[in-house]
């Protein structure tokens, strides 16, 4: 532990510009899980959309409401049916707009029509059910996600494969970095190992300190990656949602803490990994 | 105390070092190995501390035939063998006290006991003065000494020296012959390889020659180059 240290600080530019190198990679790694993330938030909201709203007329009583309910549900396809008032539907729309200006000064009244939100079984059916709800009485207008609802699915399911595997590729690739970074403070210090080696060291008695010192490496390239990260994500997401309030960009802490310990648990394992790799190359080549 | 049984050794590369070597070294005796280089000195010495392994043949170092021996167990084999060399192998960013309670150290020595020994093997050297030095600081033969005192810190039975003197002038090569004396008087069993001739006849004490990797002479109280 102690032997890690030292060397640690006594290498001292070679471990500098080895945790730079994993920083970067870090860094990038996470940027792409949070791409990732982002993508998936904005499908999963896309995809959540795949319902037809019908706007009612705004002179309509609540019984005449209630029986237009029954018929909406009476048609084909419709899965769920959610009312959704126009006082709370204008309160979530200045809610989420609140952060570009203040509609009251611009709008007295609620300009919101009442909306039934029908949840439909399956894509198909989507186009079908708004064309029938259309003819119901009292409807004002249908609206729906259109004709690239049917290509969704598949552009949702392949941006998930896809990102998986960019992800799984992106892992790869850093682990070569780091082990290779590390192997490059390791070979500086081949003599060391060998002396250690001929005085009666034993293999794990070597790698101890290498690991402990890839773990060192790991741990700090990632704390500077989470920091890069965490500052620049949150910058560029405060600018994203005050110029595009309806993208739904990811701003959970919890989600975000979840990648951040991705990064860092990443830094240290490869660290170690390469640390364990480096050395044992080393002990095999005699 | 060291056994060498029928050896031969052919490196990968097809070229023989060894051919046919059988010998006995008793407990404690003082064996200079000579010859020209190429002679199969050092081969004949890494066999010992099984830093190589022969192509046919046994080494016993202390009942245990080491030719067969698992990996796992040669760092422990390497503990009850010092090994000294020409160039030292001293780590120069350790002070001369670090280097040799390095070899304490890397066994997982009680740290307590470390300062003790490293003392006492300093001492045994007359390095004590140099202790806090870089070996960039030291001469040839201070070098020498620090790197004996790691050899033996941690009390082996048996020490090898592999052209001890090579880059020593013949005073202090004496000295260091010397001092290697005293530790063999100390109940060490020493073997040096070299090809200084005025140390091994200065000596007198049992001399084995090779040539070509094989045993061309072996004699009691011998001199360098047989009965010239």
């Amino acid at each position: 532990m102690v032997e890690a240290f030292t060397s640690f600080r006594r290498s001292g530019l070679m471990s500098m510009i080895t945790v730079g190198i994993i920083t970067i990679s870090l860094t990038i790694f996470g940027f792409f899980l949070l791409l990732v993330l982002n993508t998936g938030n904005i499908i999963g909201e896309i995809s959540a959309k795949m319902d037809v709203s019908v706007y009612i007329q705004k002179n309509l009583s609540d019984s005449e409401i209630a029986a237009f309910r029954s018929q909406l549900v009476s048609l084909p396809g419709v899965e769920k049916v959610t009312f959704v008032p126009k006082n709370e539907a204008w309160r979530d729309f200045k809610e989420k707009f609140a952060a570009r200006f203040s509609l009251d000064d611009v709008v007295e009244d609620n300009p919101l029509p009442n909306t039934f939100s029908l949840e439909i079984r399956s894509t198909d059916l989507v186009e079908k059910t708004a064309r029938m709800a259309k003819q119901v009485d009292g409807v004002d207008d249908v609206r729906y996600s259109g004709s690239y609802l049917e290509n969704t699915k598949i552009l949702v399911d392949a941006m998930r494969i896809g990102g998986f595997i960019f992800v799984l590729l992106l892992t790869f690739a850093t682990l070569l970095i780091v082990v290779n970074t590390i192997r490059l403070t390791v070979l500086a210090r081949e003599t060391e190992i060998s002396i250690m080696r001929l005085v009666g060291a034993t293999n794990s008695f070597i790698r101890g300190p290498f690991i402990i010192e890839g773990i060192l490496i790991g741990v700090l390239g990632g704390a500077f990656a989470i920091l890069i990260l965490k500052f620049s994500y949150d910058a560029i997401a405060a600018r994203i949602l005050s110029a595009l309030p309806f993208l739904p960009v990811v701003v959970d802490k919890k989600q975000l803490s979840t990648i951040y310990i991705m990064v860092s648990a990443l830094g240290m394992f490869l660290g170690m990994l390469g640390g364990y790799i480096s050395v044992s190359k080393l002990l095999k080549e005699k | 105390m060291i056994e060498l049984r029928n050896i031969s050794k052919n490196y990968p590369n097809g070229v023989g070092a060894l051919y046919d070597i059988n010998l006995h070294i008793g407990k404690e005796e003082f064996v200079f190995i000579v010859g020209p280089s190429g002679a199969g000195k050092t081969t004949l010495m890494k066999l010992l501390y099984r830093d190589e392994v022969p192509t046919t043949g046994s080494v016993i170092v202390d009942k245990i035939n080491i030719a067969g021996l698992e990996q796992q167990q040669v760092p422990y084999l390497r503990r009850n063998i010092g090994v000294v060399f020409q160039d030292y192998k001293l780590l120069p960013r350790k002070t001369v006290y670090e280097n040799v309670a390095f070899a304490l150290q890397v066994t997982g020595c009680p740290r307590s006991q470390i300062r003790r020994k490293t003392m006492q093997a300093l001492e045994l050297v007359s390095m004590l003065r140099s202790a806090k030095q870089f070996p960039a600081q030291l001469s040839g033969g201070e070098k020498q000494r620090a790197c004996i005192a790691r050899a033996l810190v941690n009390n082996p039975p048996i020490l090898l020296a592999d052209e001890p003197t090579g880059n020593l002038d013949p005073a202090t090569s004496w000295e260091i012959l010397q001092l290697l004396d005293k530790i063999n008087k100390r109940n060490t069993t020493l073997l040096v390889a070299t090809h200084n001739k005025s140390i091994v006849d200065g000596m007198k004490k049992r001399v084995i020659a090779m040539e070509s990797g094989r045993i061309i002479r072996d004699q009691q109280l011998g001199v360098y180059s047989g009965n010239l």
